[in-house]
């Protein structure tokens, strides 16, 4: 089939914007100053810290190109069905991977420049991670409360019920995590003092609460609400062959809100310090960063073939 | 939705088409009827059946390569043809 241009220009202009930041990503790689206290600690040179630092970047970018082409498929899709009853709720979820696609660069580089400005300047440590660690959960926030505002859409207008068995095993393991989540956390902070900042923080312990901890508890419980809700749907949609494609598209982005949770949950456990360590919270997050770029590159094959249904 | 009695062919041709294609088997026809019979939905008679299937047969033919599946969908619209055949014989 030719594709026409009006379904190939916006996943052609996506990929460029996708090619830019991973340039933007490099280029950084080059010219921020390297962390000292690295080079030393693992006796690399100048050269050898940016060889390092290359060599990490390659999977990231690789789980970028899935990422925004994940997003780009699924926004094709939507226009496609775009005066249909369920026409609203994809676009819901195609702005919800989006947010989360752009969330992946966005966050690694703020954290990438703001790291190298504090190579740079010391005395800006503090606030590089502060800034980091807020970066890494606006993002995903806004995407998860999109993603489940169609979720919702889409129980809504099947007239769907969530079953008591689902929302049962769906508190449970919110609990589980958050608890697990508040406790490897408050290990970190002084709680005789709730305004010092003497934390790998940064933050008096009544913001980390605030700012942190409960948004970050309320992103998880609506992201997982809107994987479960989204597989409901797929699992009750009538069609053979829709299902079918569906379910790859549904998978995928149950992986993307799992894979993005995890990696939120990690960065926040493990804080920041701004240095590059080989240890293994460094393995853990590629490996989930990877779970997500294959969570993307499933679900754009979904919302491929969900597209052809439209198109034959 | 449309009483089984009052149904046209149209609707009987979506009803079965929704079992394959859900939410997407309205357009799905409409598509195949407008592109290939160069009519409006509404407008689909008993003689524009046979064709109309074997368009279906190529366009789902390229959604999945399940051929069981799509002998399956293809033979219930064949029945349904058949007994539009079968009224028109009567008639």
């Amino acid at each position: 089939m030719i594709p026409t241009t009006n379904s190939v220009t916006p996943t052609l202009k996506t990929m460029r914007r996708c090619i830019a930041v991973a340039v933007m990503y490099i280029v950084l790689i080059f010219i921020l100053p390297a962390n000292h206290g690295t080079m030393h600690y693992y006796h690399l040179s100048a050269v050898g810290y940016r060889v390092v630092n290359v060599a990490l970047a390659l999977p990231t970018i690789a789980v970028w190109f899935a990422a925004f082409w994940g997003y780009a498929k699924l926004r094709e899709y939507s226009s496609a069905i775009a005066r249909s009853k369920e026409g609203p709720q994809f676009d819901g979820l195609a702005s919800g991977c989006a947010w989360l696609a752009w969330s992946l660069p966005v966050t690694t580089l703020s954290a990438f420049l703001l790291n190298g400005l504090a190579n740079k300047w010391p005395a800006f440590h503090n606030s590089a991670i502060i800034i980091s660690n807020y970066f890494a959960l606006i993002l995903p926030l806004i995407a998860f409360i999109t993603i489940s505002l169609a979720a919702r859409g889409m129980i809504g207008k099947s007239r769907l019920n969530m079953d008591l068995a689902g929302a049962r095993v769906l508190m449970a393991i919110f609990l589980a995590g958050g608890l697990a989540y508040c406790f490897f956390i408050f290990r970190h902070l002084d709680l005789n003092s709730l305004a010092s900042t003497n934390n790998p923080y940064f933050l008096p312990a009544w913001l980390m609460i605030i700012s942190v901890i409960i948004p970050y508890l309320y992103a998880w419980f609506i992201g997982l609400l809107a994987a479960y809700e989204i597989s409901l749907f797929s699992a009750n949609v009538q069609g053979l062959l829709y299902r079918r494609a569906l379910l790859y598209m549904v998978s995928g982005l149950v992986a993307v809100i799992l894979s993005s949770i995890a990696l939120q949950y990690i960065s926040s456990v493990v804080p920041r310090s701004g240095d590059l360590l080989f240890d293994y919270r460094l393995l853990i997050i590629l490996v989930v960063r990877i779970v997500g770029g294959v969570g993307f590159f499933v679900l754009a094959i979904g919302a491929s073939r969900l597209k052809k249904i439209e198109e034959v | 939705m449309t009483s089984s009695s009052n149904a046209t062919i149209y609707d009987k041709v979506v009803r079965i088409t929704h079992a394959y294609l859900g939410p997407a088997a309205n357009r799905f026809i409409a598509r195949q009827v407008k592109n290939h019979l160069h009519k409006r939905p509404g407008d689909l008679s008993p003689a524009d059946l046979l064709h109309l299937i074997d368009w279906i047969r190529v366009a789902v033919s390229l959604l999945t390569e399940d051929s069981e599946v799509v002998e399956r969908y293809i033979a219930e619209l064949q029945k349904l043809a058949h007994s539009y055949g079968r009224q028109t014989g009567k008639n």
